[in-house]
């Protein structure tokens, strides 16, 4: 069946060359070349459903240039990663809705602010610049706090302090444990069913509470909060990645993939992985998202790194001051960060919501009641 | 199933024993002697300083001069006879401290499952009703863009709106201060009065959850054959819905109340701490802030337990709810 698949794929490349009119030298390089494992496990994952939509799309005229210039095998690696990487990002875009549209225009604005932060401030946001609890006007754009710091400086150094925590923990935690579900899944057996009994631990245990209490006895400092937010949230994509795994391992593709030889981690890095990555990232917004929270309601304990100005040290600051809600300076101090902390996170979950339904074709029906 | 409630019983112990270990290990594994840096963190304005007599009694309490394998074994034996060391800075027993504050904590959470639970299903029934029509869409998408806003932030902006700006409650506490009640109707109703807001937030939080879900086992549910054969039998629609609808649809939400209450011990740490209510979370981020370890431990220890009952109450109920479930 495998020798079938694989022999009608190599003629239907075969004629669809000769119909391009192509040099005969390079079909024939090409088609030695697709006599090899890698090219039969690409040939016989053109059978599924998303393989199809490949396949008609390389009858489209950039990809029809992209068969002539093939000469070289790692030619055709490299394009093929290549045009992977950019249809993965530019197709998805083209399908987001139109909040999904505004979520990225939302996070993009602010990296762009924490990036910008020391062109678009005239102040440190450390350094006592003005007088105490100046309302907004000309010389501090929103205003200063109770030491005379700028606000809007604090603001966009703050969006530094939220996207690293954010991105930092959503990135080890996610891949880090979508690795080790993918590799327990793929193994099996007693390390499989140990890792699912950790698993289960983790995810029942009281995470915020823990959260305050580990940092309360490790001290604050960003590396801190990073590890011990890394620690309550590898849990949910190791489950999930395993999962995937469990119901990939089945499939017939991967299965003549190790009767031709290929090795496992060959078979990890090119046939499981590329299929769970979508899904990673998904999970990935979500933990960052949650991570945002969980750094700002540590901060607003006073738990956060003193040193640093994040949103969640300012909100905890500015509630901190004694007759904050008798005083009108609430509306500058205290509502800027709330406000942006509301947005960052609402960026991000309309990302997630709509990434979740552009994978997940079934969630979309499930909505379209 | 069988099989399944022992591995739930073995996760709620197996939980509760790995936050057992990290309760003992957590003050072993600081560098130094936990107890010295409590000498010098103010609280309020106020400095503690720790005695060399009270110095010795921490010591001597958590065994820190014995092996280590018997010291966790008096610490279980601590815990088992409901000894939980006294706290530095409130100079009396831990549990003490605790049930002075867990009622405020029990008094908002309960109330906030109630209504969130009894306002999600009211509404999850109204929009499975309405489905296809506008009214479901703009409720949904309300509630979603809703549930992505975290409890303090929610907290944050009742608290400026109705207090700060309307002044239509108050700021912070959960009685008022000196007040003299001329019958305990008065004093049910200042303190409703003061809960108003922390329960409001923590309703709000946890209300999409129990909305998506009522909604859409009913949408699930209707299209069941016994729903057809009720109202082949010529039932009205209202009874339709009540009893054969709904009942069905509530099993799932009767387990994710359980799910629930875990989150809120979590979210209810923050939102005390926004309206300044006296519960374990301000107990807790006191207690963070003057070093009182044996009260952090403590208060960690309270509310992991009372997580793994509630889930272990829903997991009981349940079965009784649902007779197919063998126990």
């Amino acid at each position: 069946m495998i020798k079938d698949t694989d022999a009608s794929g190599n003629a239907g490349i075969l004629s669809f060359i000769q119909a391009l009119n192509i040099n005969k030298t390079n079909i024939i390089n090409r088609v030695n070349r697709i006599g090899r494992v890698n090219r039969i496990d690409r040939v016989n994952r053109i059978g599924r459903v998303n393989r199809i939509d490949r396949v008609n799309r390389i009858g489209r005229v950039n990809r029809i240039d992209r068969v002539n210039r093939i000469g070289r095998v790692n030619r055709i690696d490299r394009v093929n990663r290549i045009n992977k990487i950019v249809s993965s990002v530019s197709r998805p875009f083209s399908r987001f809705s139109t909040e999904g549209k505004i979520g990225i225009f939302g996070i993009l604005c602010i990296i762009l602010m924490a990036v910008f932060a020391p062109v678009i401030t005239t102040y440190s946001p450390q350094r006592i610049t003005g007088d105490s609890l100046e309302p907004p006007g000309f010389g501090h754009i929103l205003g200063t706090d109770e030491l005379g710091m700028d606000i809007w400086s604090q603001i966009c150094y703050g969006a530094r302090m939220s996207l690293t925590i954010g991105l930092a923990v959503a990135f080890i935690s996610g891949f880090g444990g979508g690795a080790i579900g993918i590799l327990a899944g793929y193994i099996g057996g007693y390390i499989d069913q140990g890792l699912m009994r950790v698993i289960d631990v983790t995810m029942a245990l009281p995470s915020f509470p823990l959260l305050i209490v580990i940092s309360a006895f490790l001290g604050p400092s960003i590396l801190n909060v990073i590890l011990i937010l890394v620690l309550f949230s590898w849990a949910k994509p190791a489950r999930i990645a395993r999962s995937q795994t469990l119901s990939l391992k089945k499939n017939s593709y991967i299965i003549a993939a190790r009767n031709y030889g290929a090795k496992p981690f060959y078979l990890l890095w090119r046939h499981i992985l590329p299929e769970i990555l979508p899904v990673l990232f998904v999970l990935v917004i979500g933990i960052s998202s949650h991570a945002i929270v969980a750094e700002a309601g540590l901060a607003f304990l006073g738990l956060g790194d003193p040193t640093s100005k994040s949103w969640g040290m300012m909100l905890n600051h500015a509630t901190g001051f004694r007759s904050i809600y008798f005083t009108p300076y609430w509306q500058w101090w205290l509502l800027p960060p709330l406000f942006m902390l509301i947005f960052l996170l609402l960026c991000l979950a309309f990302i997630s919501r709509d990434m979740e339904r552009i994978l997940d074709p079934k969630l979309k029906m499930k909505k379209g009641f | 199933m069988v099989n399944d409630r022992n591995s739930f019983i073995f996760r709620s112990l197996s939980t509760l024993l790995v936050i057992l270990v990290i309760n003992f290990f957590l003050p072993r594994m600081m560098p130094g002697d936990p107890f010295s840096t409590t000498s010098a963190d103010e609280v309020g304005g106020e400095i503690i300083v720790m005695t060399e007599e009270q110095h010795l009694y921490y010591v001597n309490y958590y065994g820190l001069d014995r092996p280590l394998y018997e010291q966790f074994l008096s610490y279980m034996k601590n815990l088992m006879t409901g000894n939980l060391g006294r706290s530095i800075y409130y100079k009396m027993p831990v549990s003490d401290v605790i049930m002075l504050h867990l009622p405020w904590t029990i008094l908002i959470v309960v109330s906030a499952t109630v209504v969130s639970t009894i306002s999600g299903v009211v509404l999850g029934t109204l929009s499975a009703k309405n489905r296809k029509k506008g009214s479901d869409r703009i409720m949904m998408t309300g509630m979603i863009a809703f549930a992505e806003i975290p409890s303090f932030l929610l907290g944050l902006i009742l608290l400026l709106i109705f207090s700060v700006y309307f002044r239509l409650f108050p700021l912070a506490g959960a009685v008022t201060p000196f007040a003299h009640y001329n019958g305990p109707t008065d004093q049910v109703l200042d303190i409703l009065y003061h809960a108003f807001l922390p329960v409001l937030t923590l309703s709000l939080s946890q209300l999409t959850g129990v909305y998506l879900l009522t909604r859409n086992t009913l949408i699930t549910v209707t299209t069941k054959d016994y729903i057809r054969t009720a109202r082949a039998k010529g039932l009205g629609e209202k009874n339709v819905w009540i009893r054969h609808a709904l009942r069905n649809a509530l099993l799932p939400v009767v387990t994710r109340t359980g799910f629930m209450i875990g989150i809120m011990m979590g979210g209810v740490v923050l939102v005390e701490n926004v309206f300044s209510y006296p519960g374990i979370g301000m107990t807790l981020r006191s207690a963070v802030v003057g070093r009182d370890y044996p009260l952090i431990q403590g208060i960690l220890l309270v509310i992991a337990v009372s997580i793994l009952i509630c889930n272990l109450l829903v997991d009981k109920i349940y079965g009784k709810l649902d007779p197919r479930v063998v126990i």
